[in-house]
């Protein structure tokens, strides 16, 4: 018996030691924890590794904010909701969080407003028109990040071989089509379409916007089965059936979209204003050009923004919220540091959200500039609404849904039913 | 009195380790499990009161729950089945002695030793219709004269995706198999050889008989970890289009993070507990039963 | 004596079977094996019906190309395909499209003395069948009817000797086939797109030029190539049945059991196939794994190995952290394992060795604690693992995965257990040992081989492990592996060469641990296995 007691007092020694085995920090240290999205291939190496000259974004803010600790974590896209979402269940929600959506984190007052801990020289700086994308019930939530806005690119090559023009409504994209079909007998796809449930959304946005619909009406009040989305569904889907597409528009992802377009299978696609960059990554030798998105007749299409975010968390176990909040402060400016935040930018081929960026960012790239005017004009997804996860998902198995065969309308309508 | 007692705790105290150790990292999880799936739970996370059966309602009630649950029972019974089948003939070819047995074992671990994410992505990049290895590879041979267009509908997507189950099940179950082919006594084969038994009466009579005990433990353990398997159809197609490919584990996740209805979604989770617990309550007491009567 | 006599014949038969088919075989290597065919001029008519002005205008031009070609010396054929294709108007729109062709069949041993990699192959199979025929000849002078058990040494070599070098030149068949058609295809398409320009490049067209065209093609055969299709035909492939049917022949007449010899030989076959198959998607990682990214978007079907093997991916995943990742799995993956047998030995020991109430109860509860995926668990995990103050360790990994292969543990290490007499221990208590004891020196040694076993599968599944370590690991350097490489796959775009090159690293240290472990698990597993 004395050996089986052994056995257990070890296994007792285990446990405790396991338990106790926990990292210290300095008691007057403030440590915060970060989350960022995997945006890029170059992320993970500025954020941690040598990707920024030779340091990186954790060790240069250390050195340059003594007493600031940051546990900083990048997270890829596929795995962000999970993660976050069971940090804040069990009670270890981030301090600093960077993330496409705040609405449901707001709405349970989990989140604090961005007067608390903004500098306000910092606050100045973000673009008006992004600030206003982050407000609810009157209170800023989340500073913007950054952006990217989609438009049309086609294959240059192709359209002047065929000597057609590039379509901006509707009706002249199915007449593109058809010629596209025809001449290059099948061998390319004139259209790219992703309904995939990575993106779906983005596939409701092109062409509801593109006909005066939208995830609103004018008063901000959903409208997802409004007559017009309808009618722009119902085209999306009649471009899939009559073969004017790639043929797997559930499955096929923006990245294959992309991947055909860099190696000349597709002639247009919509896609972020990094497709230059990452068609010259794939090898592609396309030469492309960018258009507006096609909309309907007598209507004006307009173009997508995409815009993440960064948000802070309340913690109310801080000893020192005064202290805590100045730290968060801190690394806004660290991170919107023209110095930082422009190689940030370019880096992964997105669009800045501060002004102080703007004149460095032009200097490196001059195509910037016209997408800087395109972002100006850009429409964003309704993002400040809680409800907005619901429509997300809503809008892509209706599209899903159609693809197999049901109809727009009734699909849409049980969404919109689902939402009052 | 006392060494009786001692007697009696003693087993125990062999069981305590396990015990402690599942109590505290398996059991508590659970039972946090079955809090929240009573309680409400907001979109963030953030747990609420108790609600009763709200949650289960809600769950059953929502629209794709009769097509997850029909995904479920076909992705569950076509892995389990084939790969049943398959690893079987595969263990009792490897049990053979031959040249070279070794490398092919290995090789038949290959598929077990890379996470289900790789696995699925790997076979994502395979069957691409524009520009996927396998068409490359057909074409070439001249096995065929035009590209084939792997994904067509979300039936073959679904049978896809059970291909990619079944093989990453395969060595698995062939390895539990071989663990129970071999403790056969090779005498028995001998005797029958010399009563002039076939092949298949050697199969029948002695090799499966034999084998039933690992086999239906196996069995069981893969029904679990098949009906539990998410990484596969969700690296996929995430249950596109519209949870047509979703099975119960997939469907609750994606209900759980992109849709944010929590609460249902721990709901469903109780609800498949309680299915596999039934199919395998029904399994333990037919084989306990079994070896009392030894 | 009845036997021997049939044995006999059979002998003669085989020896027959084998110069059919050996003759069969050079006649399938003289037909034709492949088709190339070459478009030289193309031309389009849209919007056309057959026999309108636009289709007769295209066409009077492609004649007209085809009377200049003549002038020069080279035949063509006219081919039209048609796309038809509904409108969503309802009427119907077609596109002819014109080629110029000029076909040229080539046999297989048209191959020979080209200089492309497949001419070697060939001659390999044709040199391996020569000197096949020539041992089985000399193994037969003097004794083509005897048995096996009467021929002397050398004979017996020899008749050996045969088969093996028939079996190189059976498996060479098909190797042949894919060099050549992986060969032709490659660089047909890389030097016909002008995707690489090497010194090498003229060389090759000479190389094509005197396959296909008897060195008449000259400047132009960079068009040629340029439009170029070929594909094999039944003829080429009807060789590989007949060096199989001589592979047999030949092993009867060694071992004189036509049925042991064909069981053999599915043995293998099927051993082959499932091999084959199961390495596939790894084939796709490793050439995956060595293209440069502009390679991974592989279109147009052509480039079943890397133009280009960049070994530079593996510094680069190197570079990107991927080794300390490795590091952390072993170590999470090891620790797992040796957690949850140092609990599920005791537990399963009583399990098969006493008698108690509540035995049953524990083996149905260990079973049920697996019911629930970790996925659902997340949550609580969470909860637990920031009270313990484990959140962010490689300990708490270890401690999660060891409990979660409890079940799996006790359950086989139980069958074990059982499946070993108690006699042995009990002889070691009177002996003086205590339980305890017994349980170290006697019965473990003896169920080592079970041990393994388990060893192997809470191994693997704990290295394998994603979910779990997704949520709790928060620092980059205490990432397994599994979590590790979603670095690779990024909102902008997805680096699959890094990503497969990663994978297939993180193989590696599995099957190596299993290549280790393996003869332990084939014997033990005798005294394994699990028994309800």
């Amino acid at each position: 018996m004395k050996k089986v007691l052994a056995v257990i007092l070890a296994l007792a020694m285990i446990f405790s030691f396991a338990a106790c085995g926990e990292k210290e920090a300095a008691a007057e240290d403030i440590t915060l924890d970060v989350i960022i999205c995997q945006y890029g291939p170059n992320t993970n190496e500025w954020f941690l590794g040598k990707g920024m000259n030779g340091t990186n974004f954790v060790e240069k803010f250390e050195s340059e904010n003594p007493g600031v600790k940051l546990n900083l974590e990048v997270v890829s896209w596929n795995d962000v909701y999970t993660v976050v979402d069971t940090r804040i269940a069990s009670g270890q929600a981030p301090d600093i969080l960077n993330i496409d959506v705040f609405a449901n984190y707001a709405s349970e007052g989990l989140l604090m407003p961005v007067s608390e801990y903004c500098p306000a020289d910092l606050y100045e700086d973000f673009f008006p028109s992004f600030i206003d994308q982050s407000v609810m019930d009157g209170t800023v939530w989340a500073v913007p990040d950054l952006a990217s806005a989609r438009a049309l690119y086609y294959n240059v090559d192709m359209f002047e071989e065929m000597g057609i023009a590039v379509p901006t409504t509707w009706a002249e994209l199915e007449e593109a089509s058809e010629t596209i079909l025809d001449y290059y007998g099948g061998e390319v796809y004139p259209w790219g379409i992703d309904m995939t449930t990575d993106e779906g959304q983005a596939a409701f946005a092109y062409y509801t916007w593109g006909n005066g619909g939208g995830f609103v009406d004018a008063n901000g009040n959903w409208a997802v089965n409004s007559a017009e989305n309808v009618e722009a569904i119902e085209y999306a889907i009649d471009l899939v059936k009559n073969g004017y597409t790639n043929p797997n528009p559930e499955t096929q992802t923006r990245y294959d979209l992309q991947d055909m377009f860099a190696a000349g299978k597709l002639a247009m696609c919509i896609a972020p204003n990094s497709m230059p960059t990452y068609c010259a990554d794939k090898g592609g030798t396309v030469n492309m050009a960018t258009a507006g998105i096609p909309a309907n007749e007598g209507k004006t299409g307009s173009s997508v923004g995409v815009m993440d975010r960064i948000m802070a968390f309340k913690d109310e176990s801080a000893p020192d919220q005064a202290a805590r909040n100045e730290a968060i402060g801190k690394f806004l400016k660290f991170f919107y540091n023209p110095e930082n935040y422009v190689g940030w930018v370019s880096m992964e081929g997105f669009l800045p959200a501060v002004n102080s960026a703007v004149a460095a960012l032009v200097e490196s790239d001059p195509s910037f500039e016209a997408w800087l005017d395109v972002l100006g004009s850009c429409q964003f997804y309704p993002t400040a609404k809680a409800e907005w996860d619901q429509v997300k998902q809503g809008v892509i198995k209706a599209e899903q849904e159609a693809l197999n065969g049901a109809s727009v309308k009734d699909q849409l309508d049980a969404l919109q039913a689902a939402l009052q | 009195m006392k060494p009786t007692l001692g007697k009696k705790i003693e087993p125990y105290v062999w069981l305590l380790p396990s015990i402690v150790l599942m109590a505290i990292f398996v059991i508590f999880p659970i039972c946090i499990v079955f809090k929240l799936a009573f309680s409400e739970v907001t979109k963030a996370g953030i747990v609420g009161g108790f609600v009763g059966f709200r949650n289960f309602k809600e769950a059953i009630g929502l629209p794709a729950f009769k097509q997850v649950m029909i995904n479920t029972f076909w992705w569950v019974i076509s892995v389990v089945g084939l790969s049943t089948i398959i690893g079987f003939i595969i263990a009792l070819v490897l049990n053979q002695k031959f040249k070279g047995r070794k490398i092919a074992r290995s090789i038949i671990v290959f598929p077990w030793a890379t996470s289900l994410v790789v696995q699925a992505s790997v076979w994502n990049y395979i069957i691409k219709y524009e520009y996927g290895n396998l068409n490359n590879i057909l074409l070439n041979l001249g096995i065929i004269k035009e590209a084939i267009n792997w994904r067509s509908s979300f039936q073959v997507e679904f049978v896809w995706e059970c291909w990619v189950g079944i093989f990453v099940t395969i060595p698995f179950v062939a390895f539990c198999v071989l663990s129970g082919l071999q403790s056969i006594d090779t005498s028995l084969y001998k005797a029958a050889d010399i009563d002039g038994a076939s092949f298949w009466d050697k199969l029948f009579h002695i090799t499966i008989p034999l084998v039933k005990p690992s086999l239906t433990v196996s069995t069981v353990l893969n029904i679990i970890y098949v009906f539990n398997s998410f990484p596969i159809i969700f690296t996929m197609t995430k249950g596109a289009p519209a949870n047509k490919t979703d099975t119960l584990i997939t469907y609750l996740y994606m209900l759980n993070f992109y849709d944010r209805q929590k609460g249902p979604a721990t709901a469903l989770s109780v609800i498949g507990f309680v299915i596999l617990c039934i199919c395998a309550g029904i399994y333990m007491i037919a084989v306990m039963r079994k070896e009392d009567a030894e | 004596m009845i036997n021997d006599i049939n044995t006999k014949k059979t002998n003669r038969t085989a020896l027959l079977l084998v110069i059919a088919a050996l003759i069969l075989a050079f006649i399938f290597m003289c037909l034709p094996a492949y088709n190339f065919d070459v478009i030289i001029y193309s031309q389009k008519s849209l919007n056309t019906t057959i026999g309108d002005a636009n289709y007769s205008a295209a066409l009077a031009e492609v004649q007209k190309e085809q009377k200049r070609l003549e002038a020069e010396g080279y035949t063509s054929t006219i081919n039209e395909t048609l796309y038809e294709r509904t409108k969503k108007s309802g009427e119907v729109s077609s596109t002819v499209t014109f080629t110029l062709n000029s076909t040229v069949q080539k046999s297989m041993l048209a191959f020979l003395g080209t200089g492309l990699a497949s001419s070697y192959v060939l001659l390999a199979i044709i040199l391996f069948m020569i000197l096949s025929i020539a041992c089985l000849a000399a193994g037969l002078i003097g004794s083509s009817d005897e048995l096996w058990s009467r021929l002397n040494g050398k004979a017996k070599t020899f008749r050996t000797m045969a088969v093996a070098l028939l079996l190189v030149a059976c498996l060479l068949v098909p190797v042949f086939y894919m060099t050549n058609t992986y060969a032709l295809s490659r660089e047909i398409y890389l030097y016909g797109a002008n995707l690489i320009d090497q010194a090498g490049s003229a060389e090759f067209y000479q190389k094509i030029d005197y396959l296909l065209f008897d060195g008449t093609a000259g400047n132009n055969i960079t068009d040629f190539i340029a439009g170029m299709k070929f594909s094999s035909t039944l003829w080429g492939w009807l060789t590989l049945p007949c060096v199989f049917a001589m592979l047999i022949g030949a092993m009867q007449i060694r071992h004189g059991n036509i049925k042991h010899a064909l069981l053999k030989l599915l043995l293998y076959a099927f051993i082959i196939v499932i091999c084959v198959l199961t390495l596939y998607p790894y084939y796709v990682m490793l050439v995956t794994g060595f293209r440069s990214s502009a390679e991974t978007n592989d279109m147009y079907f052509l480039h079943i190995f890397p133009t280009k093997w960049i070994f530079q991916n593996i510094k680069s995943i190197i570079d990107r952290g991927v080794l300390g990742y490795l590091k952390n799995s072993l170590l999470i993956a090891g620790g797992a394992t040796v957690i949850a047998l140092i609990c599920g030995i005791p537990a399963a020991y009583s399990l098969a060795r006493m008698r108690y109430k509540g035995r049953k109860a524990f083996l149905g509860f260990v079973i049920m604690s697996q019911m629930f995926s970790p996925v659902v668990l997340l949550i609580g995990i969470s909860q637990l693992m920031s009270t313990l103050n484990l959140n962010d360790s490689i300990i708490g990994l270890m401690l999660i995965n060891a409990a979660f292969n409890q079940a799996f543990a006790i359950w086989l290490l139980r069958g074990t257990f059982i499946s070993i007499s108690p006699e042995m221990e009990q002889a070691g208590r009177i002996d003086g040992c205590t339980t305890l004891g017994s349980l170290w020196h006697i019965l473990l040694p003896m169920a080592a081989p079970g041990i393994v076993t388990t060893l192997i599968f809470i191994f693997i599944n704990a290295w394998n492990e994603y979910t779990i370590s997704t949520v709790l690991i928060s620092t980059a350097t205490n990432r397994p592996i599994t979590v590790g490489i979603t670095q690779f796959s990024s909102f902008n775009m997805i680096e699959w060469q890094y990503l497969f090159a990663a994978s297939l690293l993180a193989t590696i240290p599995v099957v190596i641990l299993f290549m280790c472990i393996e003869k332990h698990l084939a014997d033990g597993l005798t005294s394994g296995g699990v028994k309800g």
